[in-house]
């Protein structure tokens, strides 16, 4: 039993490709086979065109942080232990954007702007979290 | 000139007590806002046969419906619904009624709104999303999505804390002129600057209020509205728009809809932002206020932080905004509290909050994750 007290996805038939890839380490995302959109939040239809077609395509993990904020208070029991923790929007080089953490570097550190990479966080046997950590210059 | 325009009036506004109101629950302040603001009408009871609500933050006997609502009031109405945009639905449910009346579908709409969030127990505090939530990595909470906004202000346009600041401040001020106002002591820029990280970069001062209350208001045909007891305010202009992408939009960010909502309910009105007298901007966060600047042209984009300084934005200055204190200072209602106040602005009825020869004002609501934005153009008839 793990004692990770987050919240944790729902695993599900349309997500589970995404959060199989994070285990494995590398992140995954859906390139409609009509457009070739690459979508994300994850969804069984393309928002452009539609089309129920697509492949789970590879992302090259690299993303630069499009906003950044950091919670002085937590909002659910399980980051009570974080506070202050970060929250960044990072866009990634493939166009979608991801809400996601910026690890490894003290929270005054980040900067929007900032290049960042993709790294995985196994944090239950079925759950790796993708976060991102910056890229050093 | 649009066939809607000034077709309808507000003919009558009510609020409970705000603020804590301990042993009253969201039908019980709603109840007590529908009474006065039907006084304040002089219509009857039996008159009312449109009838719209929306859910709120919290109730103990569950979210807030119109079909409670009618059975509470003693309505069998003809047109209802409720209506679920978060901070945008005061002016949503306005709009419907305008439709309503226009299409012969109701003569006398209320919308009728109450919340015991301080005292019966909020939702904040839950999780939010579904599935591959962003909650998963610790995103959580309505302060969460302006701060998103404020940090990329300030990155992008230099915007500064201090400058959030003064919309606070000038909140408070004018809160503090208002009798019916939760939080009435003034605050300075340095209090708003020691005031508590919450999300950084927003402060505990950039954060609207918890509230319980109701507020009721009640839209009629303008020809109707000229036998009834206040003196009408015309409804001149309205506009909707939404973006329903979050993530998938680059500028979602700063809800460039807010703009597309505004300038349809200046083209309808068949005004611009300089015959604009008095405005009532949606706060639920300070930035919200700096948005709502820029979008509806009292500045440029980006040009908000500075237009908030020197008193530019308080009673007094060129462009009053939030007379009565906003969700800010005077009680979070959803948003419906800046019509109470632009209809008592434009009535001449606020005493010493009172801006001189207000005759035209904006009212702005935005709700949900930034995504829904409407405005509207209020007249002094």
């Amino acid at each position: 039993m793990s004692d990770y007290a987050k919240p944790l996805p729902i695993l599900t038939d349309e997500n589970r490709p995404f959060w199989e890839a994070c285990r494995n380490g590398r992140l995954s995302l859906q390139t409609c086979s009509g457009c070739a959109h690459v979508r994300y939040p994850i969804s069984r239809f393309c928002p452009q065109c539609l089309s129920a077609e697509f492949e789970w395509s590879e992302m090259s993990g690299r993303a630069t942080v499009f906003s950044y904020i950091v919670f002085h208070r937590a909002y659910h029991a399980g980051f009570r232990q974080d506070v202050p923790y970060n929250v960044a929007l990072v866009q990634l080089e493939e166009g979608p954007r991801m809400f996601s953490n910026v690890v490894g570097v003290p929270n005054d550190q980040v900067h929007i702007g900032d290049p960042v990479e993709v790294v995985f966080d196994p944090v239950t046997p079925e759950v790796t979290i993708p976060r991102f950590r910056p890229i050093s210059q | 000139m649009h066939p809607l325009r000034d077709t309808c009036a507000i003919v009558g506004v009510g609020a409970s007590a705000q603020g804590k109101v301990p042993g009253s629950s969201a039908i019980s302040l709603s109840v007590e806002a529908f009474k006065r603001a039907l006084d304040d009408s002089g219509l009857r009871k039996e008159e009312i046969d449109g009838l719209l609500t929306l859910p709120g933050q919290t109730s103990a006997e569950g979210a807030l419906n119109y079909l409670r609502l009618g059975e509470t009031l003693g309505i069998d109405p003809r047109f209802t619904g409720t209506m679920n945009m978060g901070g945008a639905t005061p002016g949503v449910m306005l709009q419907h009624a305008v439709l309503a009346v226009n299409a012969g579908m109701a003569k006398n709409v209320a919308f009728v709104f109450g919340d015991a969030a301080a005292t019966g127990g909020g939702k904040y505090d839950r999780a939010q999303g579904w599935g591959d939530s962003s909650s998963i990595w610790g995103y959580m909470s309505a302060a969460a999505n302006s701060a998103i906004t404020a940090a990329r202000h300030m990155a992008v346009y230099g915007t500064t804390s201090r400058q959030l600041g003064e919309i606070a401040v000038a909140c408070r001020y004018h809160a503090s002129l208002n009798p019916d106002a939760v939080m009435r002591t003034p605050i300075t820029v340095e209090d708003h600057q020691a005031s508590r990280w919450v999300v950084e970069p927003l402060h505990l001062l950039d954060c609207c209020l918890v509230s319980d209350g109701g507020v009721c208001v009640i839209v009629s045909s303008a020809e109707r509205a000229r036998d009834l007891k206040q003196k009408p305010v015309l409804i001149s202009g309205m506009g909707q728009a939404y973006t329903t992408q979050n993530l998938g939009r680059e500028d979602w960010w700063y809800a460039p809809h807010q703009r597309t909502s505004v300038l349809d309910a200046y083209a309808m009105a068949g005004v611009g932002p300089r015959d604009i007298d008095v405005v009532q901007l949606y706060d639920n966060f300070t930035i919200s206020v700096m948005l709502w600047l820029e979008h509806a042209g009292f500045c440029k984009p980006g040009e908000a932080g500075p237009f908030c300084e020197g008193g530019r934005i308080q009673l007094g200055g060129e462009l009053p905004v939030n007379t009565a204190g906003g969700n800010l200072s005077e009680s979070y209602m959803e948003g419906c509290l800046h019509i109470v106040e632009a209809v008592r602005q434009l009535r001449g009825q606020c005493g010493p909050r009172q801006v001189r020869d207000a005759e035209v004002s904006l009212v702005t609501g935005r709700g949900q994750a930034l995504n829904c934005a409407n405005a509207l153009v209020l007249r002094k008839g």
